[in-house]
């Protein structure tokens, strides 16, 4: 499929990340490109260690790569700086991970607060967009239970509220099913389909589970730091 | 400001070991403010003495020296000097106490002058004048003693060999800075009952005690004084009230030096604990750092948010080791136990110290784990189990 | 029973943590030690000065030589009384001795002190056993020299060899530096008793007399015998009651001691319970794994007790040895204070005698047990279903 660069929300260009482990260079990605349009749901599989993980850090700017570019939103991300890059996530994206990752002395309502903490916004503004995010996910009765007082499904509801709650550009999601039992995941992917459609909210999902790939528009191959051919109709038939 | 619920939330996430750190930081607190209470106080006792001008006259040689009470009217006559009295240091032995509360003979007339922040009701000032045996005690030796007007107080000659047989015919008293353990008798009955022994200590005034007329003419008063007695059989030494009051406490030798090391281990021992506290507490939520930091709060936030939670707890001990000195030693007398330990009480001073010292023991105990927060790479923040 | 391995190797594990505890248990502890030494130092240098059949004479009343005064005739009455030990010339072996108080600077500017001087006779040098001028000469009757402890001369101005200081407003030389063996008399100067009484107008009398008794029968003979003589009105003591009772003097930095010892003690009880805390939690699932393999509520009690205590002596032996170590760094050999009932100063050297070290070493203790209870406690309670679930 070619990709108009322009429309792009992410642009890993030519992209390269070894590791050094014990002096010995162990590369995760080699020369790797890859847009992901605006709009997109894109859902990155492949097994241990193919550079997943690694790939959603450096579009994070979590990470930075031994060489090539990365454009997340049309900014160059190698040009900011640690400051940058915090200030830039704050404002651009939104993360789902795998433990939820939920501030466990924090209600569901301050959790979903946290990242509006850092924009600038009054006591006012962030409650409305915190309730607003709440509704979203269907939690706006539970915004007073802390994060023991949740199911693990709730949890993880609570913990997209939280990477929406200040409207990101890009969401990215680290395994979001991979700790839920089958109900609850079925409800984190209906609400990040709906983030997709009805929101237009892009999405970079990395996961081990084919059903939740399968809710992707698009599917990515990752083995051994490179994209290999592989679509959801294959993933069907493979089952 | 909108980061405090966040704080106030990770300090009170471990209470046990928020309140165990805080009580050890508040202990140890407690002893250097006690300590430094026990030094400061004789600063401020210092301080309080300035406006009353009074000046100390000894011997050359200090207090063991001879001075002879003719001196006594020659400084009277002095235009500089307002009143001025003998201060003997009588040390006698009260019952079977071993160590002597202070004991002074003085001039029941001049001395309310002299001393004047200590008071005398007058009925009483009149009472002890026409007693040649009577005796003023401070209000607070009189309550610990449970000794009354009328009652009758013995004291056994040590450094004198005669023995004083006293009648408690006042109490004075005055605010937190005097002295409140003197007994004040009459020199006179001393001195008569030495002579009438024939003994050579006989006419010796010990310390004598003057108020100049004002501040200003009081380093000319002393040069004065110490020129006009340097050439007979007893030099003196004449120094203000403050001077004389340090000399004593020098005397007290390496007390001070000690204090200070103790202190300054205890300081540091904290910083340990502290520190350990905070880096156990960074250990365990290594994951949420990560993730803070993934949404976007950059490292001079996380640096500032571990700092101000090891100020707070730093604080809390503070507030209770520092401000519970103040307050133990408000309400409790310890003179009760301990006679000649009335002064001891913990200014403000000391106690807002002790509050500085424990927030900035706080703050250096966070910095290396809230620098270490801070450099957390995310990703391996967010690999890690625990 | 756990063997103690495990928890050996679990504070390995944790070394930070476990040396961040030692670490501060051993200040408590150190900090502890060394106030407790300072005022043992005191009480010792005290005691070491009495001589067991000992007698010193003062006046009536008096408690300390300081404010005591004997006349001449008095004290030859007293030197001709039977019972007194004689050398190998058959001479007694006491003296009347005089004793005077003088001002001085202490170096460094560090103000200014009692210091006493005590006129003595040839005689006076043999009732001070181990009494030995260690540099320098003695001094010359009939001139106006003398001799210094070497621990004085350290810590006034005017008290070092071939310095000159004053009493009244005649200058003395000094011509030799002494030892004996730590008692009260290295707070001293001596000097020649005729010419000490000219200079500070004491002829006729002494301060006090010193006796040595030929044996204890005879030492009770003589004070007895002393106290009956109301003519004379003078009280004898054995020299060891005598120097109990200054031990008065040390009454401050003994409090003081204390004091320290228990606030940081408490404190650093805390600071232990903290980390027993922290590692019960940490270990959870290792504490449930135990319980399953079978061993008991007490034998997991113990592990923990011993881990704890293990901690603290460690600390404590660490403490104890950095506190004497610092101390003799320091040049902290010897300090002094102001001896509450001479009001002059009293030298003394720190002692970190088997006393103390035991009572630091008693805080270890206390401090692990104590310290180390409740989490311990925590970790029994522990369910083994829920301990095993812990991440």
């Amino acid at each position: 499929m070619p990709y108009d660069a322009s429309d792009s929300v992410v642009q890993l260009l030519d992209v390269s990340k070894e590791f050094m482990r014990d002096k010995i260079r162990i590369p995760v990605l080699t020369n790797t490109t890859l847009h992901i349009p605006k709009g997109d749901f894109a859902a990155i599989m492949g097994p241990s260690g193919s550079g997943k993980s690694t790939l959603l850090n450096l579009a994070a700017g979590l990470d930075r790569p031994t060489t090539g570019r990365v454009i997340v939103n049309g900014q160059d991300l190698g040009v900011l700086s640690e400051a940058g890059l915090s200030r830039f996530r704050s404002e651009n994206l939104g993360f789902i991970f795998q433990m939820y990752n939920l501030m466990p002395v924090l209600t569901a309502f301050e959790n979903v607060e946290l990242p509006l903490l850092l924009a600038p916004l009054n006591r006012a503004q962030r409650r409305q967009h915190v309730e607003a995010a709440l509704r979203i996910v269907s939690l706006a009765d539970r915004q007073d239970h802390y994060p023991r007082q949740l199911s693990g499904g709730q949890e993880q509801r609570v913990a997209i509220a939280r990477a929406i709650a200040n409207d990101p550009v890009l969401l990215l999601a680290d395994e979001p099913t991979g700790n839920l039992d089958a109900t609850s995941a079925q409800e984190v992917l209906d609400l990040l389909e709906l983030l997709n459609t009805q929101f237009g909210t892009t999405i970079i999902m990395v996961t081990h589970d084919p059903k939740a790939a399968r809710r992707a528009k698009r599917l990515l191959h990752l083995e051994k730091g490179t994209f290999v051919q592989a679509d959801i109709e294959a993933l069907e038939t493979s089952r | 400001m909108k980061f405090i619920p966040l704080i106030i939330r990770n300090v009170l996430r471990n209470k046990i070991r928020t309140l165990f750190t805080g009580s050890s930081i508040a202990m140890s607190l407690f002893l250097v403010v006690l300590l430094y209470s026990f030094l400061m106080i004789q600063d401020e006792i210092l301080e309080a003495t300035k406006p009353y001008n009074r000046i100390m006259v000894t011997n050359v040689q200090g207090l063991t020296g001879n001075l002879p009470i003719a001196y006594l009217d020659r400084i009277r006559k002095m235009d500089e000097v307002r009143s001025a009295i003998p201060f003997s240091w009588f040390g006698g032995r009260y019952r079977e106490e071993t160590i002597p509360f202070a004991q002074f003979g003085t001039d029941s007339k001049y001395v309310t002058d002299v001393l004047q922040e200590y008071k005398v009701p007058d009925d009483q000032l009149d009472a002890w004048q026409a007693d040649k045996t009577g005796c003023v005690v401070g209000a607070l030796i009189a309550k610990n003693k449970g000794w009354k007007i009328g009652d009758k107080i013995p004291l056994k000659g040590d450094i004198y060999p005669v023995d004083l047989e006293l009648t408690v015919r006042g109490i004075y008293d005055g605010d937190s800075t005097v002295d409140r353990e003197q007994l004040w008798f009459h020199f006179e009955y001393m001195d008569e009952a030495l002579k009438a022994k024939q003994q050579p200590m006989a006419g010796n005034a010990g310390i004598v005690m003057l108020r100049a007329k004002s501040g200003p003419i009081m380093p000319e008063l002393m040069e004065k004084i110490d020129k006009q007695f340097a050439s007979s059989d007893a030099p003196v030494r004449a120094m203000t009230e403050k001077e004389f009051q340090q000399s004593f406490m020098e005397m007290m030798g390496s007390v001070k030096f000690f204090i200070n090391v103790i202190s300054g281990i205890v300081v540091f021992s904290l910083l340990i604990v502290a520190g350990n506290t905070m880096a156990m507490a960074l250990r365990e939520r290594t994951r949420e750092v990560a993730v803070l930091k993934a949404i976007g709060f950059g490292r001079g936030t996380i640096l500032g948010m571990v700092l101000c939670e090891a100020v707070i707890i730093g604080l809390l001990g503070g507030v209770a080791g520092a401000l519970g000195a103040k307050l133990l030693f408000a309400t409790v007398d310890f003179s009760r136990w301990l006679t000649g330990f009335g002064f001891l009480y913990v200014p403000w001073r000391t106690a807002l110290l002790g509050l500085v010292l424990a927030g900035f023991i706080g703050l250096a105990s966070g910095i290396i784990p809230a620098w270490r927060a801070a450099q957390l790479s995310v990703v391996d923040g967010l690999r890690k189990i625990v | 029973m756990i063997p103690i391995k495990y928890n050996l190797r679990s504070l390995w594990a944790r070394k930070v943590g476990s040396l961040m505890t030692i670490a501060s248990t051993g200040i408590a502890v150190g900090a502890s030690v060394f106030a407790l030494g300072l005022s043992a130092g005191l009480d010792q240098t005290l005691e070491v000065s009495a001589g067991p059949l000992d007698i010193i004479v003062l006046r009536q009343g008096s408690s300390s030589e300081t404010a005591s005064g004997v006349s001449e005739a008095v004290a030859r009455e007293i030197l001709a009384l039977p019972g007194i030990a004689t050398d190998q010339q058959g001479r007694p072996l006491a003296a009347p001795e005089l004793v005077v108080v003088t001002y001085l600077p202490r170096r460094g500017n560090a103000g200014s002190a009692n210091v006493t001087i005590r006129g003595a006779l040839p005689v006076s040098r043999d009732l001070r056993e181990g009494m030995k001028v260690v540099e320098g000469r003695d001094f010359q009757p009939g001139l106006r020299e003398a001799i210094v402890s070497r621990k004085l001369a350290g810590r006034f101005e005017g008290l070092g060899m071939n310095e000159e200081f004053v009493v009244q407003d005649k200058s003395f030389k000094v011509v030799g530096l002494f030892e004996a063996g730590g008692g009260a008399t290295e707070s001293e100067i001596w000097t020649d008793q005729k010419v000490l009484a000219q200079v500070a107008n004491r002829t006729g009398g002494t301060s006090s007399v010193q006796i040595r008794a030929a044996s204890k029968a005879a030492q009770e003979t003589l004070l007895n015998h002393i106290k009956a003589d109301e003519q004379i009105a003078l009280k004898a003591i054995t020299e060891v009651q005598y120097f109990a009772d200054q031990a008065q003097a040390g009454l401050v930095l003994r409090l003081l001691g204390q004091i320290i010892a228990f606030f940081l003690t408490i404190g650093a009880m805390f600071a232990v319970a903290n980390t027993m805390y922290g590692a019960i939690a940490t270990r959870a699932r290792e504490i449930g794994t135990l319980r399953s393999l079978g061993f008991g509520r007490g034998s997991i009690l113990t592990a923990f007790l011993l881990e704890s205590l293990v901690l603290c002596l460690v600390g404590a032996i660490v403490g104890c040895l950095a506190s004497i170590a610092l101390t003799k760094l320091f040049g902290g050999q010897s300090a002094g204070t102001m001896n509450g009932v001479t009001f002059t100063e009293i030298v003394f050297a720190f002692s970190f005698g088997p006393n103390v070290l035991m009572k630091g070493a008693l805080l270890a203790v206390f401090l692990g047990v104590v310290g180390g209870f409740l989490p311990a406690l925590r970790a029994v309670r522990m369910k083994v279903v829920d301990a095993l679930r812990e991440v």
